[in-house]
């Protein structure tokens, strides 16, 4: 009985802490949120004393929506869209495999490849942006999709995450398969990837993420109305001169909430593994 | 062992050969690459469209940049020097800096600077040579709260330039506006960080900004009238406390104005349209911007150019492009969608309203009296930034002779390399 | 590991290496070997050896932001890595309640850094900020935060956790439902439970997804750069003038390409040299094969 109460408090404080932050960590994009649903005059009227108007909008109006939806935005969201979701799925198989060769086969060079391949990830990005820039321009690739996709395919720090991935993985499984005639190439998709549920969930997001908030390069290189994607649309909204803020808050939150969808998608990589785990 | 090093070899050349499979075919014939600032298509079609009809046969391929990226993404796409964009826009003070780097076209005798106003030209010449058109111009008001001031028992400032108020005038009454505790503020600057907005402090008190040869700022942003000037800027902030600290932002400025929390706000022209479209509720008014008693009034001014690019290989593309856009019906389509203070000289006695109004007669005497522009210098950028940041340290309190030995320290640093 | 055959070798890399070699090591070596040139006026490269190096530790502003940087990574990364790894522990559970708090603590993820750094700009602004206007409800005095020369740093640290614990939580996520929870009956038996469970068997066994997370986390602040551009401009005086905003600057404003890529290399070799002792710090025991 004594143990059933323990287990009950300890999961009482396990959501008490758990809400308490989750509140802490979403409160300003709630903020953000109800803003832009204020009509635009009203939007800092009641933000210097605190007043439950702050949060609660007293006129509540969705056009800052109808006027980002009836411009350019949507044209901006279905490109991120596309670029991101292009770039997740090649990404994850690419890097995956150079992941699991880095992982599983001795060669020579590998460490120092493998060296390469991460640090290449440390330079900022603003020093390589000029030959980048020059490159695409070489490959006549300014304002293409090709020139928003294939540059983040290949990710230094995804091999790494997948080369972690597969170093965790029994060698006995791969020696079995071995035996029994397998190519490499089947035992990565029949093995090795089916056990990586929660990494390559990981992965999508981190490609997902790096894609997503891609600003500078996509401005540089495909900044037309054609081709803009959200982060560089959102940046039409600011001016020296007066900002959109309705605009900016609603293209914030709408961003923020399709960011969601795919990492509620990828969820259920985890929950299965746990469950299967549990069941053990 | 060998064979491995000849398949490594192999895989490598490979590599580096294979962006040659995915090069795209070039087009045949280029259109004309303008890049433009992005204001919103409603501030930048109806001019572009206007001026792609007057110079037809001209094929122009329009990109627009975000201001706040403007200036970095122009490096980007000029730094390899392949002669794109054909045509673009700068900021005034920029052209001796592009101009120096060897991008922009020397214009001088494709344009007829007579149509222009004066300051504007000064500010597109470098070394004699004018190598930018003038696009616009810009000037600065004192805006009011009528309603605060009424409260505070203030009479409100005239409108007219000859009973402009002094800044020793305005901060007094900025106080009695004054009341933090209500989050009601009495002055702030539009641009309280920016040079553009600052530099007449020390022009008032008649400081220069730079040399004549515009390398040199020791001795002129740390001397004893600019060390004057801004001691009264951190007054602003420190002492009297009628300013909001830290905000560096323009559009926030404007939210405090116009939600009814700020008695004195100095700001650009635009203000006045914003005001009435999107703050209906405020009451206010307009003065000629301050001065310093015992000095000389001084407002800011310059805006956007137009530079052609030297390497480009469209050049008679841009130019017949570049006279349709300095053409008056076009400046007139510009001056429609935004309603800055036209460069244009001819425009001011062609387009009737709104230049009766209170605000556009003052406009109109400051630009002819007392606009002084930006220091004209190929340095700019660098000074511009670095003075900034000065700024910002004075406004929270550091010492000001210091912070602007310092600061001129390092700008000259940062312009020798403009020494020929 | 295993031996394999340099075609089979080859067709795992190829792909990504060559993205990999186009648009990320050749940028990076070219950037390198532009550290040690200048630039003429009108473009021309000129030769400076370890000129811009040399300079730059001249520099006052350059040897303060490298101290400065290095006490942002020295705070930044193990409270968002600590929090991260609570916040996973937390939510290590099927149940629907768990999946819920699961999308709530990543959802600043889901907004771009820079959105973020306008956000908390307005949040934390010293007159029209909510924050200061909770502070003065409750009686306490507004503060400067970002326009405070000793809060500045704090608040830069305080926007980067809320924005990636959600993120670095899920990476732990992934190695904590690793673990088979049969290890922890067994050692439970043994009567290791609680603490010492964790630090005898967790710990060990993330050691992996902690590498990567340390490594991950280390490069991204070391890059910070955003917030720095968007609400400090590197101050007030300096507070906040770490070497990446210094590289943009030198660039972007001041127009020193060779000083630019100088600082990036400075940085490149910085975040290697503390990646190198992350590795050899969480070298994971060959026994775990």
């Amino acid at each position: 009985m004594h143990h059933k109460a323990v287990e009950k408090g300890r999961e009482a404080l396990r959501y008490l802490l758990l809400t308490v932050i989750a509140l802490a960590l979403l409160a300003p994009l709630l903020w953000m949120a109800m803003t832009s649903l204020r009509p635009q005059e009203e939007i800092f009227r009641f933000a210097t004393t605190l007043s439950v108007q702050s949060f609660i909008p007293t006129r509540l109006t969705f056009s800052n929506y109808a006027k980002l939806l009836s411009g350019d935005f949507p044209r901006a969201i279905a490109n991120s869209i596309f670029v991101t979701a292009s770039t997740v799925t090649l990404g994850v198989i690419i890097n995956a495999l150079a992941g699991f060769a880095f992982a599983v086969f001795r060669f020579r060079g590998s460490n120092l490849l493998f060296g390469a391949v991460v640090a290449s990830f440390m330079m900022p990005f603003e020093a390589i942006i000029l030959p980048l820039y020059i490159l695409a321009r070489w490959l006549n690739w300014t304002n293409t999709y090709q020139a928003l996709i294939l540059p983040d395919v290949a990710n230094g720090f995804v091999i790494f995450l997948f080369r972690q991935c597969f170093l965790g993985m029994p060698r006995e499984l791969f020696e079995a398969a071995r035996v029994d005639g397998a190519g490499w190439l089947c035992i990565f998709f029949r093995i090795a990837m089916p056990l990586s549920g929660p990494t390559i969930a990981a992965a999508s997001l981190l490609i997902f993420v790096h894609q997503w908030d891609s600003f500078f390069w996509p401005l540089v290189v495909a900044g037309t109305s054609e081709y803009m994607v959200i982060p560089v649309a959102i940046g039409r909204f600011f001016s020296m001169e007066g900002n959109d803020w309705g605009a900016i808050f609603s293209a914030g939150t709408v961003a923020t909430l399709i960011a969601a969808v795919p990492f509620l998608y990828l969820q259920k990589f985890y929950v299965q593994t746990m469950m299967s785990s549990a069941i053990k | 062992m060998h064979s491995t090093r000849r398949t490594f070899l192999k895989t490598g050349l490979a590599m580096a050969a294979a962006p040659l499979a995915f090069r795209q075919p070039a087009m045949a014939s280029s259109p004309l690459q303008a890049a433009w600032v992005g204001w919103g298509d409603a501030q930048v079609l109806p001019v572009v469209d206007t001026a792609k009809a007057m110079a037809a046969g001209v094929d122009v391929a329009l990109e627009t940049i975000p201001v706040s990226q403007y200036f970095q993404s122009l490096e980007v796409r000029l730094a390899p020097r392949s002669g794109t964009p054909d045509f673009f826009l700068v900021d005034g003070p920029l052209t001796a800096s592009y101009a120096a780097r060897g991008h922009l076209l020397d214009l001088t005798s494709v344009i007829d600077q007579s149509r222009f106003a004066k300051p504007a030209v000064d500010q597109a010449t470098y070394h004699g040579k004018l190598y930018t058109a003038p696009f616009g111009t810009s000037s600065q008001l004192l805006y009011y709260n009528r309603d605060l001031l009424e409260r505070s028992g203030i009479e409100v400032p005239s409108a007219d330039v000859e009973k402009r108020w002094t800044w020793e005038a305005l901060v007094e009454a900025a106080r009695k506006v004054n009341d933090p505790s209500k989050g009601v503020w009495g002055f702030s600057f539009e641009q309280a960080d920016r040079p553009y907005q600052l530099f007449p402090l020390m022009q008032s008190l008649g400081a220069k900004t730079v040399s004549t040869d515009g390398l040199q700022v020791s001795g002129y942003i740390d001397c004893p009238e600019s060390i004057e000037a801004y001691t009264f800027y951190q007054r602003l902030f420190q002492d009297w406390k009628i300013s909001p600290a830290g905000l560096y932002d323009g559009p926030l400025v404007q939210e405090l104005f116009g939600s009814g929390n700020l008695g004195f706000m100095v700001g650009g022209t635009y203000i006045m349209d914003s005001l009435t479209k999107r703050y209906p509720g405020v009451t206010w008014g307009v003065a000629p911007h301050p001065y310093f008693a015992g000095g000389n009034p001084v407002t800011p001014t310059g805006s956007w150019h137009i530079g052609l690019n030297a390497r480009s290989n469209n050049i008679d593309a841009a130019q017949t492009l570049l006279a349709a856009v300095l053409s008056e019906k076009v400046m007139d389509v510009w001056f429609r969608v935004r309603p800055n203070p036209p460069v244009l000289n001819r425009l001011w006695d062609t387009t009737k309203a709104p230049f009766t109004s209170e605000g556009w007669k003052i406009i109109r005497y400051e630009l002819d009296h007392t606009a002084m522009v930006r220091p004209a210098t190929p340095g700019y950028a660098e000074y511009e930034d670095i003075f900034k940041l000065a700024l910002r340290d004075i406004q929270g309190g550091s010492p000001v002779p210091d912070v602007l030995a310092s600061a001129a320290k390092k700008i000259d640093a940062a312009i020798a390399k403009y020494r020929i | 590991m295993f031996r394999a055959s340099w075609a089979t070798v080859a067709a795992f890399l190829s792909l990504a290496l060559t993205c990999l070699f186009v648009f990320r090591v050749v940028p990076v070596a070219i950037a390198v070997v532009g550290s040690f040139y200048g630039e003429s006026l009108t473009g021309e490269p000129v030769f400076k050896g370890l000129g811009n190096f040399l300079d730059l530790f001249a520099d006052q502003e350059f040897r303060d932001g490298v101290v400065r940087t290095l006490v942002f990574n020295i705070l930044v990364n193990p409270i968002q890595i600590g929090i991260a790894f609570f916040l996973a522990i937390l939510v290590l559970n099927p149940t629907k309640a768990a999946k819920f708090f699961r999308v709530a603590l990543f959802l600043p993820m889901c907004i771009s850094l820079a959105l973020a750094s306008v956000l908390w700009s307005i949040l934390l602004d010293p007159s029209l900020g909510l924050v200061n206007g909770l502070l003065s409800a409750l009686g306490a005095d507004r503060q400067l935060f970002f326009r405070s020369e000793g809060q500045a740093l704090w608040s830069l640290i305080l926007l980067a956790t809320w924005k990636s614990v959600g993120y670095w939580m899920i990476f732990l996520l992934a190695g904590l439902v690793a673990i088979p929870s049969d290890i922890y009956e067994a050692a439970s038996l043994d009567g290791a439970t609680g603490w010492r469970a964790f630090t005898k068997i967790t710990l060990p066994l993330m050691k992996r997804p902690l590498l990567f997370v340390l490594v991950a986390d280390t490069t991204a602040n070391f890059l910070f750069f955003a917030p720095v551009y968007l609400i400090t401009g590197g101050g007030p005086n300096n507070s906040t003038n770490f070497l990446m905003f210094q590289a943009y600057r030198s660039s972007f404003v001041l127009v020193d390409h060779g000083r630019s890529l100088a600082i990036s290399t400075i940085i490149l070799l910085m975040i290697g040299a503390v990646a190198a002792l992350e590795f050899r710090l969480f070298r994971a025991d060959p026994k775990q094969g």
